[in-house]
């Protein structure tokens, strides 16, 4: 207790006897721990953009498919729709809009020119609440309206590629469900820009009835896509969902199951986030370990006389240790303040690289703006990470202090 | 009977291969109260003699008791509370701990024994009062002079009331004034209290203050004097004059 006492006594007032060093060592441990938060709250937000983007470009949070589906990726797994499982999923709040899609491969020729195309076909009204595609019409052209029938909205590359445009007529060539050709003569109500690159040049939208008549699929689809509220929410409804099919017969996947090279982006830049997190509470660390060697070192004569008149090393050791809790403590406070100021900055103005936008899709990446989020998580950890580590590298000068023979200490001067 | 008992004590540092013999055979025996001044030429081996008085050192060979305890039995833990309890330390400078005040710095020994609060700092307000600090008691030492940091230092080696105070040439650091002034402080204290000093000087006038002069050379005893009363002139200390 008295111990306890004198520790906490002497140890604060010796974080204040050399103010310059004290302030050297807050700023260093300020900085990099605000650098670590504000570093992790970009990997979060930008990763949580990212699946976002992708998300809500086309693919959903989760997709249901006739089993088999996704392997194969034919016109031949379709299922017929459970509407009372449609209906329950409606009603459910953590869903914000589900899409019944027919997915098949064609040929799209206008004049001379033909080009593979990734048929996709949506209830217009239906596809707003799961998809952004409709957002990105460029002008001059147009969405599917629900009665549209032989109008179809296509990529911008693909348009280009055809020479088509608004207003034009093109032939689709394919193959129907039931092996039949299918082929149909279509005029392009829109041309979008997704940034997508893969959309942009092969994918075409054409309204849910046509597609079910065109490749005769009599009331078959290949998938329903759901958007979620959250992305948060995509185990729950998933398990929902499995809940109420046969899993012998129906895949219910999830976003990461269905982009796993986006998760392979992010575990990877995870990796090389955490590398340069690791080198960052490195240098905190040794700027910690730095000021208590020195001030330990300064201070040997003075260990010396406390051990001549009595204190135990175990008691030397408590003083320099709580010494630098008090330093790292202050630090990660103020870190942790100016970690989360500076990520909420960037949470309320995010980077954006929209003016890099064509660059940036070169190399598949359609997100062009960039917010932080430090999540309590980030928080949490980096401070405890911060605290653990401190104390752990003070505990080398705590006990060469504590082991100072006092007639060699006396001596120095 | 002696306080302190010294048995054949030897000494030697090894240092670069050198074999350093500070003391080379020493007998002393030491009284209750004794004010004693240990003197010699500059590495005569009084520090070391100090320091193994005091279970800061452990001799190479011989033996060193302190009332009836043989030091050489004792771990380092019970040699740390020997010096926590019965033994105080005087140094030639920079004894203090820079961060406590006065008060603290003579509160401190109180509180590594676990004394309560009321009680440490009514002692320890009636120790600087004894060697003439009392307004001083709340600066930090760098705001005290020489003279009043070593007042300090012999106000803590003397609160815990210990048997013995070893004090390694406490006036070097002072000018004649200060450092007789501190002598008859410490002379004063060892009257009243009878409390055992031990210091160690080049200074003929702390030797001319001591009762028993013990002098060494080469790591010997050379001579030892006990001086009759009568040759002790003694002079009130200027604090204690203020204070009546
Ligand atoms: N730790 C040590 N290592 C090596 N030699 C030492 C050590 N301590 C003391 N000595 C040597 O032992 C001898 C006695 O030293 P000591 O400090 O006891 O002398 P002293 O009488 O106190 O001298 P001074 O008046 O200069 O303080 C000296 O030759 C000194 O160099
Ligand atoms: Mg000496």
């Amino acid at each position: 207790m008295a111990n306890a006492r004198i520790a906490i006594r002497l140890a604060w007032r010796n974080v204040w006897r050399n103010t310059r060093r004290t302030v050297l060592t807050l700023l260093t441990i300020l900085v990099g721990s605000a650098m670590i938060i504000l570093m992790n709250a970009f990997a979060k937000g930008g990763h949580d953009q990212m699946i976002e983007d992708a998300v809500a470009s086309n693919t959903g949070h989760i997709q249901v498919h006739e089993k088999g589906y996704w392997e194969n990726r034919t016109i031949d797994y379709a299922l017929k729709p459970d509407g009372a499982l449609l209906d329950s999923l409606g009603k459910d709040a953590r869903v914000r809009g589900a899409s019944m899609r027919i997915h098949a491969d064609g040929l799209l020729s206008f004049g001379n020119t033909t080009a593979g195309a990734m048929i996709q076909g949506v209830d217009p009204e239906a596809e707003k609440s799961v998809s952004t595609l409709h957002s990105s019409v460029l002008p001059g052209g147009r969405y599917l309206s629900p009665d549209d029938r032989k109008s179809i909205v296509m990529g911008e590359t693909l348009a280009k590629n055809l020479g088509a445009r608004t207003g034009s007529v093109v032939a689709l060539i394919s193959q129907g469900f039931d092996g039949s050709i299918a082929a149909e003569k279509l005029t392009v109500a829109g041309i979008f820009r997704s940034g997508n690159p893969e959309y942009d040049m092969a994918l075409v939208l054409m309204p849910l009835a046509q597609a079910d008549e065109t490749f005769t699929m009599v009331g078959y689809v290949h998938s329903i896509t759901l958007r979620l509220a959250s992305p948060s929410d995509t185990a729950a409804v998933k398990a929902l969902i499995a809940q109420k099919t046969d899993p012998r017969g129906i895949e219910v996947m999830g976003w990461d199951e269905l982009m796993p090279e986006l998760v392979q982006f992010i575990v990877m830049d995870d990796v090389s986030c955490y590398i340069f997190d690791f080198i960052l509470f490195m240098v905190v660390a040794f700027g910690i370990l730095n000021t208590i060697q020195m001030s330990v070192f300064e201070r040997t004569r003075e260990f010396g006389v406390m051990l001549s008149i009595g204190t135990t090393p175990g008691q030397v050791v408590a003083m320099v240790l709580v010494e630098s809790f008090f330093i790292a403590l202050l630090g990660i406070a103020l870190g942790c303040a100016a970690g989360w100021g500076l990520s909420y900055y960037f949470q309320v103005n995010p980077i954006d690289y929209s003016d890099y936008a064509k660059e940036m899709a070169v190399w598949g990446v359609t997100t062009v703006t960039y917010p932080a989020d430090a999540t309590a998580l980030n928080l949490s950890m980096t401070a405890l990470i911060t605290l653990a580590l401190a104390m752990m590298f003070s505990v080398f000068p705590a006990r060469r202090a504590s082991r100072l023979e006092p007639v060699q200490a006396i001596r120095q001067l | 009977m002696g306080l302190i008992t010294v048995r054949g004590l030897v000494k030697n540092y090894e240092s670069n291969g050198i074999t350093v013999r500070a003391i080379r055979g020493i007998d002393l025996a030491i009284g209750r109260g004794e004010f004693s001044a240990i003197a010699g030429p500059s590495g005569s081996g009084k520090t070391t003699l100090l320091n193994i008085i005091g279970g800061l050192d452990r001799p190479t060979e011989g033996r060193v008791s302190v009332s009836g305890t043989d030091l050489g039995t004792l771990s380092p833990r019970e040699l740390s509370e020997l010096r926590l309890r019965r033994i105080g330390f005087i140094f030639q400078a920079y004894n203090l701990i820079p961060v406590l005040t006065a008060l603290e710095n003579v509160e401190y020994v109180l509180l590594l024994q676990g004394v309560d609060r009321e009680e440490r700092t009514r002692r320890s307000m009636a120790i600087l009062r004894e060697v003439g600090l009392e307004a001083e008691a709340h600066r930090v030492p760098g705001k005290l002079s020489g003279g009043q940091q070593q007042r300090v230092a012999v106000g803590r080696a003397i609160v815990s009331e210990p048997d013995i105070i070893l004090a390694d040439e406490p006036t070097a650091n002072l000018d004649q004034k200060t450092g007789a002034a501190l002598l008859d402080l410490m002379h004063e204290l060892n009257h009243r209290r009878k409390t055992t000093f031990i210091f160690s000087t080049h200074d003929s006038m702390v030797m001319e203050r001591a009762e028993r002069l013990i002098y060494l050379v080469d790591g010997s005893v050379d001579s030892d004097r006990t001086r009759g009363a009568a040759h002790f002139t003694r002079k009130k200390p200027a604090a204690a004059k203020k204070r009546k």
